[in-house]
């Protein structure tokens, strides 16, 4: 369990004290012993201030967090969508350059890029938490900020179910654990819709490309990998790297029946991408590309954020159009046929593949 | 010239001193978060007083947790990597090396690297790692770059070339057997950047312990510098003057290393820093090493107070890596001067 324990102590808190705007320093230094004596509702009220909470996070780090959130800053896209998706957009107090999704998080105060954001600026907009994740910021950030006894949680996750948790477990942070459990359901329903509907069909195998050149594919451990296989289909490429560079011939040799890319770009329709494939010597010999056999779906499939079940939707019909297109008595007539692999998959999800 | 008497390099140190001080205070005042010099004043003088309760806490940290350190570091890495980089100019008697010219920072980075991917979440573990691959790296190209029992500048210059070389080849090896979060910590590594914190809470005893070793190095090259203005003339007729050669470059050798290998360990590879400031000093202020050696240690320190307050502010919100900056910045100071020389 995430919360080894929750202790609720009045440890003085620096993110915690918020002088008046504008206040000089005096001024400040006077607002900092606020509970004055005798005043008994006023000191309760500064104590439920710095209430502290100790969670363990996706790391395995230690952290203080108030029990209280009002500010967040969010160190990544993905972060960012969620606390969105929760509907705290309006407790985010800054978000980072890269995040462009909802348009409202590009009018937030912005802290610099993920990779290297400015601590300072992080400081000034006064962060009860800050949300970070492994897969774009750095640990020395996360350990500065620790340093400096600013609350950091960060995310690790590795599938589209650990996604969901870590979505609940961040709600529960911010005190909107009900958001929190309401939206992991409703995703999840998602995917077991797409799963009752992909349950009989083989997995399509594909080549996810993350880069052209060099082409850089995805390993078994990412969570896009966890998201083919919710899609109905697998990775070609088996590799214990994360992030494999693989040669061309190799994709040959493999004949994939899909070539799967990401775009951000809603315009760039797939027969442009196979265009542009068709042009390249070395691809136009893969068997998927003259069959024009190509998926486009948005850049959300590498962020793992509520945008991801989208994603993952998009795919699905792209590489499954069948499943989509029989109507509903035919599909319940399916269902009923595999009824017993249904109510199977209630237990075990997690690898859509496996069960079948 | 004028002769170089105790009370011109004095002079001359109170100068850089003196620039070097408006370097921090400028640097202490930049910043994302808005704070005003009167704030930041009243924050060192109430600090300085052991009076920490009467500061807001968020001037604190931003004074005390997040600047200071930061420059703090720079003075260090800045001094430790110059006075490295003049003690490896005379020593090699080649005008091209730096501090890592012998493999020093190959090493400490693929120690880093090594520890990163053993022991990822070890707090300190990438300090010391990175130091014992210094070490190490010193120690073997110390006993490959011997000729007839002691150190020879041209196969020095050779074997650490070889070596740094080498270990790149290995960390480049590594790289690709790395994913996520450990390339990122391995990129800072790599570039060089000065935002790690200090691996304890004593944050004071750290720097201090830094500080101390600095001191020793930096002391034991400057005991060298009338030596080594005599070797730069040539080692034969150093030694027909009665300088002990094999002494002197053994102890060059081992106190720049060391220097190397400790601004390596906390802040990654900072680039041309340890080049170009003894260069640019030897044209503002002669080639004479008695002078040099304290002017290159404050003029380092300088640059990269400056370089990354630059590196903080340029782009910000978002920070540059420091190593970045000393290029960016650097390069064209120093072409400046060197044309301005030869007119």
């Amino acid at each position: 369990m995430i919360f080894c324990a929750v202790v609720v102590c009045a440890a003085s808190h620096a993110a915690e004290k918020r002088p008046p705007e504008g206040g000089r320093y005096e001024r400040r230094a006077r607002a900092e012993n606020w509970p004055s004596e005798g005043d008994v509702g006023l000191q309760q009220a500064a104590e439920y201030k710095r209430a502290i909470r100790y969670v363990t996070d996706e790391t395995g780090r230690r952290v203080a967090i108030p029990l209280r959130i009002r500010n967040i800053v969010t160190l990544a896209p993905n972060l960012t969508e969620t606390v969105y998706a929760l509907g705290l957009g309006e407790r985010l107090a800054g978000d980072t350059t890269f995040c462009d999704s909802p348009p409202a998080a590009k009018e937030k105060p912005h802290v610099g890029a993920p990779q290297n954001p400015s601590l300072e600026a992080i400081v000034a907009l006064h962060p009860d938490l800050v949300l970070a994740t492994t897969s774009i910021n750095s640990p020395q950030t996360v350990e500065a900020l620790a340093a400096v006894g600013i609350a950091v949680y960060t995310s690790d996750p590795h599938t589209v179910r650990g996604m969901l948790e870590s979505i609940a477990h961040m709600a529960d942070l911010m005190g909107a654990s009900e958001q929190g459990a309401a939206l992991a359901a409703q995703l999840q329903a998602r995917l077991d819709v797409l799963q009752a509907r992909l349950a009989e069909l083989p997995l399509a195998h594909v080549l996810f490309v993350v880069w052209e050149d060099p082409l850089i594919t995805i390993g078994p451990g990412t969570f896009i990998a966890d998201a083919l296989r919710w899609a109905g289909a697998e990775s070609v490429i088996v590799s214990k790297q994360n992030w494999p560079q693989v040669s061309i011939e190799e994709i040959v040799r493999l004949q994939p029946e899909y070539i799967v890319l990401t775009s951000n770009h809603e315009e760039s329709s797939a027969a442009l991408q196979i265009a542009d494939l068709r042009a390249r010597p070395a691809w136009k010999g893969l068997r998927a590309v003259e069959l024009g056999h190509v998926a486009v779906v948005g850049e959300e499939v590498t962020r793992p954020s509520p945008g991801l079940i989208d994603a993952i939707e998009q795919l699905a019909h792209q590489l499954h159009p069948e499943a989509f297109t029989e109507n509903m008595e035919q599909h319940e007539q399916r269902r009923a046929r595999g009824a017993r692999f249904v109510a199977s998959s209630a237990v075990g999800k997690d690898c859509a593949a496996c069960a079948r | 010239m004028r002769p170089l008497t105790p009370k011109r390099i004095l002079w001359i140190c109170s100068g850089l001193g003196a620039v070097l001080f408006v370097a921090v205070v400028v640097s202490l005042r930049m910043g994302a978060y808005p704070i005003g010099v009167r704030d930041i004043v009243m924050t060192l003088f109430n600090g300085a007083m052991g009076r920490r309760d009467d500061i807001p806490s968020e001037f604190w940290l931003v004074v005390f947790g997040l600047r200071l350190p930061r420059i703090a570091l720079g003075i260090l890495v800045g001094a430790s990597l110059s006075t490295a980089g003049a003690g490896f100019q005379a020593l090699l008697r080649n005008p091209l090396a730096d501090p890592y010219v012998l493999g020093v920072s190959s090493g400490a980075a693929l120690g880093a690297i090594v520890s990163l991917i053993v022991a990822p979440h070890v707090v300190g573990a990438i300090q010391i790692a990175a130091f014992v691959g210094a070490a190490a790296t010193i120690a073997a190209v110390y006993f490959l770059g011997r000729r007839g029992g002691h150190l020879d500048s041209p196969t020095l210059l050779l074997a650490g070339i070889v070596a740094a070389s080498f270990l790149s080849a290995i960390i480049m090896f590594l790289l690709t057997m790395v994913t996520g979060s450990e390339l990122r910590s391995i990129a800072f590594w790599l570039m060089g950047d000065l935002t790690a914190p200090p691996p304890t809470t004593n944050v004071i005893g750290w720097f201090g312990f830094l500080f101390f070793i600095f001191i020793v190095a930096a002391g034991a090259i400057y005991t060298t510098s009338s030596d080594l203005n005599l070797i730069l003339t040539g080692e034969q007729e150093a030694r027909h003057l009665g300088v002990n050669v094999n002494r002197v470059k053994l102890v060059v050798y081992v106190a720049a290393s060391v220097l190397t290998g400790l601004a390596v360990s906390v802040s990654g590879a900072i680039g041309y820093v340890g080049l170009l400031v003894p260069h640019v000093m030897r044209m503002l202020f002669g080639t004479d090493y008695r002078l040099l050696i304290p002017t290159s240690a404050i003029g380092g320190a300088i640059a990269i107070v400056v370089a990354d307050t630059l590196a903080r502010t340029i782009v910000a919100p978002t920070q540059l890596p420091v190593g970045a900056m000393t290029a960016l910045a650097g390069a064209p100071v120093f072409i400046y001067l060197m044309r301005r020389r030869i007119r």
